[in-house]
């Protein structure tokens, strides 16, 4: 399915932004949230998992169905999960394209990577003390 | 004990009502606060001392090794960037300018990937503000557009809109209209008096319309723009223009969709051409509890907002080309000093990615997506908590940090200013 990714704060991830080792972080920035029929026509359930796929690169996320998402439109919170996905290009303005990254979204029966993973994917050594 | 009056260091609301009960050293209650307040003054993610990456893993140091190592680094760099600074104090924002302008250093802040597309457009048309007390006690219609305050400033609905009993509103919830625009259906839609739900991406063209119908040119818009029946934006124009006092507030919605400052410019002139009809304001809801703090500071010493090059020995700002992003994008910065913010979270891994390459320092009281990829952290107070000092709340009224915890971490400004006089020692400045 084609999409459009859009990012952003809430809750959870304000609740647990102080804390990026914990499952809490993990699991309110790792989620994907779907249009209920989109959803449905990618022949996947809320909880599964999907890949999204864009031009600077893919990640796998959890999905959760959102009532009041558009179709064709995928909302992530903001973080590293969502960053993996976000272009750095910023069009001579400074600012990535946080909200309108064009993006593939197939279901898929991989894990999802801890924060650790994905931080040391791009050189990082995870520090769990 | 129960410290009353605290304020929240979280967002740009600035909350300064809270009650914080503390047993020694630790908050064990918060109290006015929202989840958000809670979770942040309660947490304790803390890094306990000083750490240095080595081939294995990872080492405690002292803070004088790790000072020293800091002012090394940065002296030996030919383009250092110096980026964050918007979860301290201004005293540790003022130290962050006065090192950059010593090393010929870019200094950013947090607003380059927030508002920085606003800061952008208040340059080319202005800024008709007003502080969050005017809206409180003013206005009867308030406009969210592109921002989700119940979930990203839970507060700010019931302190100065919605629910908030103002001198010239006083049954807020009969007297007030709120209007919401967004793309989601999001919580703070469901409490709208309307609802406008936009097409992804296209805010400029609802802005446009919008502007004509208030010019009287509404004839001319087609049936539906951007998803939404030309009815409804006539509706939404007729109560902005019949408001007897009127405030827009903007989010990320704006500045980070395509379009991004000429999006802000647009509904700042919207805003314009309201003002010709009755008193409107326009503001946007800054995220990081002092990052309008950084653009004061830097302004104030530099002359600019944000994204600061100090490479030719004078101030020098081009954002797009000295932005933070953009530095880490083309690999330039050969070594970074990230303060109060975790960029390592909320940048392009393909930005992020290049504070891996090279030597990068965090000063930052957290353990956080950033301490994978530098090279040595040092942990500090919190602004707010075991720190004091000055921030500015999102419609720009200084508030002061009291500090109501003791603790054994060095405040952040401490740290720079040590750095600060160990460059001046090496340098003979």
């Amino acid at each position: 399915m084609r999409a459009v990714l859009n990012t952003g704060r809430n809750v959870p991830q304000g609740v647990a932004v102080e804390h990026k080792g914990s499952p809490d972080y993990r699991a309110a920035v790792s989620v994907c949230h779907m249009n209920p029929v989109d959803l449905m026509e990618l022949g996947s359930n809320e909880g599964g998992h999907v890949a999204l796929m864009s031009r600077a690169g893919s990640v796998v996320l959890t999905t959760r169905v959102a009532e009041g998402m558009n179709r064709g439109e995928v909302f992530v919170p903001l973080g590293p999960y969502a960053n993996r996905i976000i272009s750095a290009e910023t069009h001579a303005t400074g600012m990535p394209d946080f909200k309108g990254e064009p993006v593939d979204v197939v279901p898929t029966d991989e894990p999802v990577m801890t924060i650790g993973e994905l931080m040391e994917s791009i050189g990082g050594v995870w520090y769990d003390h | 004990m129960i410290i009353k009056d605290v304020v929240c260091p979280f967002c740009g609301c600035l909350c300064d009502d809270l009650d914080v009960e503390v047993d020694g050293q630790t908050i064990i209650k918060v109290q006015n606060g929202c989840t958000l307040a809670e979770a942040a003054l309660t947490g304790n993610n803390r890094l306990p001392a000083p750490i240095r990456r080595t081939a294995t893993g990872w080492e405690e140091i002292s803070f004088d090794d790790a000072i020293r190592e800091t002012a090394d680094i940065l002296l030996a760099a030919d383009r250092p960037l110096l980026y964050g600074w918007s979860s301290t104090h201004g005293e540790a924002q003022s130290i962050g300018v006065h090192i950059a302008e010593l090393l010929g250093a870019v200094i950013d802040n947090t607003s380059t990937v927030c508002h920085g597309p606003s800061i952008l457009a208040i340059q080319e048309v202005g800024h008709p503000g007003c502080t969050l007390g005017q809206v409180k006690n003013r206005a009867d219609v308030v406009v969210y557009w592109g921002c989700n305050p119940t979930e990203a400033h839970p507060r700010h609905m019931s302190r100065y809109t919605t629910f908030a009993t103002g001198f010239f509103v006083p049954e807020a919830q009969k007297d007030r209209t709120v209007i919401v625009v967004d793309t989601r259906r999001t919580e703070s839609a469901e409490i709208a008096d309307e609802f406008i739900q936009i097409e992804r991406g296209r805010d400029y063209e609802v802005l446009a319309a919008l502007r004509a119908i208030v010019r009287g040119k509404g004839s001319i818009l087609p049936r539906e723009i951007a998803g939404i029946a030309r009815e409804q934006l006539f509706r939404v124009a007729e109560i902005c223009m019949k408001a007897k006092f009127g405030a827009i507030f903007f989010g990320l919605g704006l500045t980070m969709s395509s379009g991004k400052y000429k999006n802000v410019r647009n509904a700042i002139e919207l805003t314009d051409e309201l003002n010709r009809h009755t008193k409107f304001t326009i503001s946007p809801l800054r995220g990081h509890g002092n990052v309008y703090g950084s653009n004061e500071v830097f302004t104030w010493i530099t002359g600019y907002p944000y994204a600061v090059d100090f490479a030719r020995g004078i101030a020098f700002y081009n954002p797009g080309e000295t932005t933070a992003v953009d530095i880490l994008r083309r690999g330039e910065c050969d070594a970074a000093l990230i303060v109060a913010s975790d960029p390592g979270a909320h940048f392009p891994h393909a930005a992020a990615a290049h504070l891996a390459k090279i030597p990068t320092i965090l000063i930052d009281p957290h353990r956080t997506a950033t301490t994978p990829l530098c090279r040595l952290q040092m942990p500090c107070t919190m602004a707010g908590i075991d720190a004091e000092g000055t921030a500015y709340r999102m419609d720009g009224v200084p508030i002061r940090y009291k500090k109501f915890l003791e603790s054994s971490y060095p405040d952040d400004a401490d740290i720079l200013k040590r750095i600060h006089d160990r460059i001046r020692e090496v340098q003979g400045s």
